[in-house]
């Protein structure tokens, strides 16, 4: 056996592109998944009956159903019924979003229920509103208690990027592809994607671990 | 001042408050006593909303906050309550702990917020200690500076929910000394203690509740001296 990267090396702005787009990709879902999952889990804690609903189907529906059959959906068959066609990374960005949404609001729920009670009654009890109350003091707890899911996530999204290349967005998987149409190499491209892609997910578990010693800079601070 | 007529609360099927009636002036300061589960919290808490009652109402200043029109915030803001686990927020400074309300709820510029935060650092005796984490402090300092939290809101009335129960023997009297030299400045105080001794002290008035119920209400001398229903006589033979 013989390994010759040559291929890798000559269609070298192949993978740049698509190591941009992945990176594009996650960074964009990442935040609207991020706001509509916090979004979602207070929907899920609300007082009102079928506000909760709601938030338990969506995500019962977006974790019941695979990812690639969701992006299909969207790309393939909402324009059908809706008239409207998406670009691919339209599509790819809806799809993320919604799908991480339901992720990130079951650990955001979960999050937010383990803050302490007594939280919740010493801002009542200075006379705090519930949105001031919500975003400055207890999502800021609950974050510290899910910072490491929350990062989970974030690295399943990275790879999950990689289902985009199903329906012809040029990221990393698809610009290995061309790779091999073009030089008849399989190994070389895939595994230099792969090392990519772990790089990409070592550099987000440093940067979390980080933010991770940040958030938590109270326990420390004199 | 505040003023509990026939007041009920059910948690489910347990019926905590069985007619609660009674009345706390101005700068007066009342102590409720009693075993533990009589309802003495339920009662000080029916007082800032965070129960709100079954059935009867509550007045405050001569309004009833029981009406749903009510805007639970404003009475919350004139009612300072500290709490048995203290309740500072983890992840913000003492300082910042003291400003959050101020400047959120009533408004009050930077400046002004931290230099009345300031002031009542000085009063608990904990200057030092303006930027420190909540994290960093003993229990003793923890409840001094919830007590300083709820004062800069500058309440007209001072909830205090056992406020030395969590704490290290040793630790109890700095606190202590704290709410004697408020209950001197003339703030209307409702206080939930199991420290006799400091409720005999500072109290205008003890009210002794068991099972829901007030069964006593008299002046200190009055209640520890000789009380008048046999069940206090019990309950004060055992913590005495």
């Amino acid at each position: 056996m013989k390994l010759d990267f040559s291929c890798v090396w000559q269609y070298w702005p192949f993978l740049y592109h698509g190591a941009i787009l992945t990176l594009k990709m996650t960074a964009i879902c990442a935040v609207f998944g991020f706001l509509l999952g916090v979004l979602l889990s207070l929907v899920k804690i609300s007082k009102w009956k079928p506000l909760v609903w709601f938030g338990r189907l969506y995500t019962s529906i977006f974790r019941g159903t695979p990812l690639l059959v969701q992006l299909c959906i969207v790309h393939f068959g909402l324009p059908q019924l809706l008239g409207v066609t998406f670009s691919t990374t339209q599509s790819g960005i809806l799809t993320f979003s919604l799908n991480s949404a339901a992720y990130i609001s079951e650990i955001f729920r979960g999050g937010i229920q383990a803050v302490d009670k007594g939280q919740y009654e010493a801002a009542q009890s200075l006379g705090i509103g519930y949105k001031d109350m919500m975003k400055d003091i207890i999502l800021p707890q609950a974050i510290r208690h899910i910072l490491p899911s929350l990062v989970n996530e974030a690295i399943a999204l990275l790879k999950e990027t990689s289902i985009l290349s199903y329906i012809g967005a040029v990221e990393l998987l698809r610009a290995a592809d061309q790779i091999t149409v073009m030089s008849f190499r399989f190994f070389e491209p895939y595994l230099v994607i792969a090392l990519i892609y772990y790089i990409f997910v070592m550099i987000l578990s440093a940067v979390a671990n980080r933010l991770e010693r940040w958030v938590n800079r109270s326990d420390r601070a004199a | 001042m505040i003023e509990l007529r026939n007041v009920y609360k059910n948690f489910g099927k347990l019926e905590v408050l069985k007619g609660i009636n009674f009345l706390i002036e101005k700068g007066q300061v009342v102590t409720l006593i009693g075993p533990s589960g009589s309802g003495k919290s339920t009662i000080l808490r029916c007082i800032n909303l965070l129960e709100s009652p079954t059935k009867g109402q509550v007045l405050i200043e001569g309004k009833d906050i029981t009406q749903p029109k009510t805007d639970v915030q404003v009475i919350r803001k004139n009612i300072g309550m500290v709490f048995q686990h203290f309740n500072l927020f983890p992840h913000m400074t003492v300082m910042e702990n003291m400003t959050y309300a101020p400047l959120r709820v009533n408004k009050r510029t930077k400046e002004e917020a931290e230099g009345k935060a300031m002031e009542l650092l000085k009063l608990v005796g904990l200057t030092e200690k303006a930027n420190a984490y909540p994290g960093k402090l003993s229990g003793g300092q923890k409840q001094r500076i919830a007590i300083a939290r709820a004062l800069a809101m500058e309440p007209k009335i001072m909830l205090f929910d056992e406020p030395t129960s969590a704490l290290d023997p040793e630790m109890v009297k700095e606190v202590l000394e704290v709410i004697k030299e408020l209950a001197h400045t003339g703030i209307t105080m409702a206080l939930v203690t199991h420290e006799m001794g400091f409720a005999r002290e500072v109290s205008d008035r003890i009210c002794f509740i068991d099972e829901g119920l007030i069964l006593e209400d008299s002046t200190p001398e009055k209640f520890f001296g000789e009380p008048k229903t046999e069940r206090a006589r019990a309950f004060l033979e055992k913590v005495l």
